[in-house]
């Protein structure tokens, strides 16, 4: 089928049936389910290994009261990794790279630790306000600055995400396209452009994983300044 | 009624399918509500996957078309298929071509590359769950085993208690024993003491009486002397000892 260079961003449908919702459930299909034995096979060994690897990592900084929130960043960690992951695919679409996805992620995660903080401890999150031993003079400009990094955190959180994965899709698909089409004329100028996309492909599977790592990083952080 | 004869099937016919299967089918229609809600006991699940060639194709298939087509069958099949596909441009050679290319060389290369470390930490995990909980196992036996020697010897020492006693009940004996003879000394001498004054006493007495007598005697000796035997003993005694003298001079 030939292919434009939007097709691989727009949202799947199927004879006028969005399929947006599957593409966003299918992840979850391919983790093995709980089986009620006590030696699994190697699968759910690994998984459950890296899921408590990836708890203790985000639950170690925060007290007692923000293991609350264990499950939700343990889960959206492990949605956003193989989403991003699966997206590596041919002919794949990744819900990641639609902006609408990530905000509606971003923010109210977000929201929900901003309110934590200010109504457990309102002084204590207005404080973060003004880092400390700021020169008298500089204060109100800095109170300023620094609320309108607070609000801008949603933002930054949903397009960091959605700039990454869609920056590095449309990289890979423009290399390869250049690749393709250089192949019957100057296969040497192809090959070495093969070689770009190779290094372009190995970059876009570290970037899946860590864009996954510093949303779930940053939402915990947040979640530690106010809980 | 069709549907009951289903359900009263069902669990024989369950269970007459391969395992994994088996299972697969109970979790999905147990939410339908199409079979009992249990198949326990649940049959183990075999300890490794079906056997896979090229990563990809069930060995099966490989064994399904080896009658009719030999070795070389399916191989045959698929790039029969393939060349197929891209001639009759089923199969569009597209950028996603070169993409997929790619994204299938990384995955093949970590595969290969990490694939058996993957494998060995996974069943290490494994391994070390099962290592601790025999070690509990054979620590518990350990415990056991060593209460039931000390209980032996225990045992073995209730034995020997008769022993004991009978020492024990000797030490007391011959200490009740030393003890009266001790006392039986103290009675006796004690005795002997009050015996020995008496008879003090009476010798005491006995010498008293003679002395007193002899002074009696020797009073009424010296007031019965006169004055004239006073003197014939005094010559008597002058006579004697001059002639003593003489003997005397005589001798030296």
């Amino acid at each position: 089928m030939n292919l434009s260079f939007f097709d691989q961003f727009s949202s799947p449908s199927l004879l006028g049936i969005p399929l947006i919702l599957i593409s966003m459930v299918f992840p979850a299909l391919l983790l093995p389910s709980l089986d009620n034995r006590w030696i699994t096979n190697r699968l759910s060994t690994l998984q459950l290994w890296f899921i408590n690897l990836v708890t203790k990592q985000l639950m170690m900084p925060l007290d007692k009261k923000g293991h609350k929130w264990a499950l939700i960043l343990t889960s959206l960690m492990i949605f956003l990794l193989l989403i991003n992951l699966l997206g590596l695919l041919p002919y794949t679409f990744t819900p990641t790279t639609q902006l609408s996805m990530n905000l509606a992620l971003a923010f109210p995660l977000w929201l929900a630790t901003l309110l934590t903080g200010l109504r457990n401890q309102p002084s204590a999150s207005l404080a973060h306000l003004l880092p400390e031993g700021t020169p008298t003079p500089l204060i109100p400009a800095l109170i300023l600055i620094e609320t309108t990094s607070l609000l801008i955190r949603p933002l930054a959180l949903g397009v960091r995400l959605t700039a990454n994965l869609t920056a590095g899709h449309l990289l890979i698909q423009l290399i390869s396209t250049a690749t393709t089409a250089l192949f019957s004329t100057m296969p040497a100028v192809s090959l070495l452009t093969f070689l770009v996309l190779f290094l372009l492909t190995i970059l876009e599977v570290a970037v899946a994983m860590i864009q996954a790592y510093v949303f779930v990083l940053l939402l915990s952080l947040y979640l530690q300044e106010n809980i | 009624m069709l549907s009951r004869l289903v359900l009263r099937a069902a669990p024989a016919a369950l269970r007459a399918l391969p395992p994994p299967v088996a299972v697969g089918v109970l979790h999905t229609t147990r939410p339908l509500h199409t079979t009992q809600q249990s198949l326990a006991p649940v049959p183990p699940l075999p300890e490794k996957g079906g056997e896979v060639r090229h990563g990809l194709i069930p060995e099966e298939f490989f064994q399904f078309l080896y009658p009719k087509t030999g070795v070389t069958g399916p191989y045959m099949l698929g790039t029969g298929l393939l060349l197929y596909l891209l001639s009759k441009e089923i199969y569009v050679v597209n950028h996603e071509t070169a993409a997929a290319a790619c994204i299938l060389t990384v995955i093949v290369y970590a595969i290969k590359k990490f694939g058996p470390q993957v494998a060995a930490f996974a069943d290490k995990l494994n391994e070390e769950k099962m290592a601790s909980a025999l070690a509990m196992k054979n620590d518990t036996i350990q415990t056991l085993q060593t209460a039931i020697e000390e209980e032996k010897k225990e045992q073995w020492r209730a034995e020997g208690h008769s022993y004991l006693f009978d020492a024990k009940r000797n030490n007391i004996a011959m200490l009740l024993e030393a003890n009266y003879r001790e006392r039986l000394l103290t009675v006796y001498s004690e005795v002997k003491k009050r015996l020995d004054y008496q008879v003090a006493l009476q010798n005491l007495k006995r010498q008293k009486e003679q002395d007193h007598m002899i002074q009696w005697v020797e009073k009424n000796v010296v007031q019965s002397i006169t004055p004239q035997q006073q003197k014939e003993s005094i010559a008597k005694c002058i006579l004697d000892l001059k002639a003593l003298s003489k003997s005397a001079h005589a001798t030296v």
